[in-house]
């Protein structure tokens, strides 16, 4: 943003001096307006934005119906994933140079920023669920958190669920997800309220990726009958679960209540589990 | 742009406009026409949310880029706190967007959120808890996109308003230097 005022402050027959004072002015300018500019390339498993340069060139005329053909391709591209989440840090989209949006750096940003988000859904999802080294520590591992993740694996395993009922179907699904949706909202409150220290929608975003393994479950119990089969997935799955959910939450509050706050997580789980089994 | 007709405007990015009402439009007709369609209250719950979720994600990233300049976004910063950004063209840009286009993207924005609380009464009336649900998730998505951009719009006239009063103080400063290098 601070860039484009210097394409675009007029020029002005004028002496030295005020032009000594108009380039202080715009490094103020620069060195305030800094972080809205300053986009968050600094985390280590997020790529960096795609076209940051736009912000310093001052020549791209754009025609908009490109971009939104564009994003009638993204919208054809990705029929059956999930809606990518907000992304973080789309530079390209501002590029503010008093020309209007740039479509060429736009209809690249459309679908970039389509990929980016499925990107970082896949990358959150390994950060929460398989071992990896940033497991230790919570707030690095889910810091480009979304909520889009999470909403997929809620709905998914809703429709698994209502899929292996075989009476009330809207009900099971409706209970499902608002069990879900609101087990997450408590859990994340009561986290707080223990004294802890995390962010509403971080918590919300890795109760979510937790799903995961039980979402595994699910499918596999929609394809296999067998009870004892389905206990034993299901006790899998939700031990997976809770092993990706651990690390977060206890280091989340202090360690004399690491119980209080994990517990309740648990038995979230475990109930899920239950209306996997439950349901044929 | 016409010049014989006073301030003729159409719209300047009418795919745009047309993407950002048509998510909106058809979530809120396939749940006002759901019996119609499918008899299972899954199916409907699924496609109205996933509609009201395209939705969201196109205001936020395409149309209020695009139809207002406005962007926002949350970041975490190294030290674990969760920073809400606001973005927005510089106020050149911003005194050239199209007005019918701003207008249709505040109203439809407004008039969505009205509409889901309608459909909300409605079912909160007739006891409907399955559809209250949907309502509930539908209307959360259509005010987390309200607030978002109102924030963002404040936020880019409090922008303006310091760098025109930077830039006059820093004209001022500089022609009276000039006028005192001169006597």
């Amino acid at each position: 943003m601070s860039n484009s005022h210097s394409d675009t402050i007029p020029l002005h027959p004028s002496n030295s001096q005020s032009d000594i004072d108009e380039i202080r002015s715009l490094i103020d300018d620069s060195v305030h307006s800094g972080p809205a500019v300053v986009l968050p390339a600094r985390h280590p498993a997020s790529t960096p934005p795609p076209s940051s340069s736009p912000f310093i060139s001052s020549n791209i005329p754009p025609p908009p119906p490109v971009s939104s053909s564009s994003s009638l391709q993204k919208l054809q591209s990705v029929p059956a994933a999930p809606p990518p989440p907000p992304p973080v840090g789309n530079s390209s989209s501002i590029v503010a140079n008093g020309f209007g949006p740039p479509p060429n750096t736009l209809t690249e940003p459309v679908l970039d920023t389509v990929k980016r988000d499925l990107w970082r859904i896949v990358s959150n999802l390994k950060l929460v669920v398989f071992p990896n080294p940033f497991r230790e520590d919570p707030g690095k591992a889910l810091r480009d958190w979304d909520l889009w993740g999470p909403f997929f694996f809620i709905v998914f395993l809703g429709v698994a669920l209502s899929w292996s009922a075989s009476v009330k179907k809207s009900q099971v699904f409706a209970v499902a997800f608002a069990l879900l949706a609101a087990g997450a909202v408590i859990l994340t409150l009561n986290v707080l309220l223990l004294g802890g220290h995390i962010i509403f929608f971080q918590s919300l975003s890795l109760l979510g990726y937790c799903l995961f393994p039980l979402d595994v479950g699910a499918l596999i119990c929609m394809l296999k009958d067998n009870v004892v089969a389905k206990v034993i997935i299901v006790c899998l799955a939700l031990a997976w679960s809770s092993w990706a959910a651990y690390p977060f939450m206890s280091l989340a509050v202090n360690p004399n209540r690491k119980a209080l706050a994990l517990y309740p997580v648990l038995l979230m789980y475990l109930s899920v589990g239950f209306l996997i089994i439950a349901i044929d | 742009m016409d010049l014989s007709q006073p301030v003729e405007e159409n719209y300047a990015n009418p795919k745009t406009c047309f993407f950002h009402v048509l998510f909106k439009a058809s979530a809120l007709a396939f749940y006002m026409l759901s019996t119609l369609f499918a008899d299972s209250f899954v199916i409907i719950f699924v496609i109205t949310v996933v509609l009201a979720a395209l939705d969201f994600w196109v205001v936020k990233n395409v149309s209020g880029r695009i139809l207002v300049g406005l962007r926002w976004w949350n970041e975490i910063n190294e030290q674990g706190e969760s920073i809400w950004r606001f973005e927005c063209l510089d106020h050149e840009s911003l005194a050239r967007i199209n007005q019918k286009d701003s207008w249709l993207f505040w109203w439809t924005l407004y008039l969505n959120a009205v509409a889901w609380t309608i459909f909300g009464i409605f079912s909160l009336v007739r006891l409907e808890v399955d559809y209250l649900l949907v309502v509930g998730v539908c209307l959360s998505l259509a005010i987390a996109n309200i607030i978002g951009f109102t924030k963002c719009r404040k936020d880019a006239k409090n922008k303006i308003q310091a760098f025109a009063s930077r830039t006059i103080a820093s004209r001022f400063s500089s022609t009276l230097q000039s006028a005192f290098s001169l006597v």
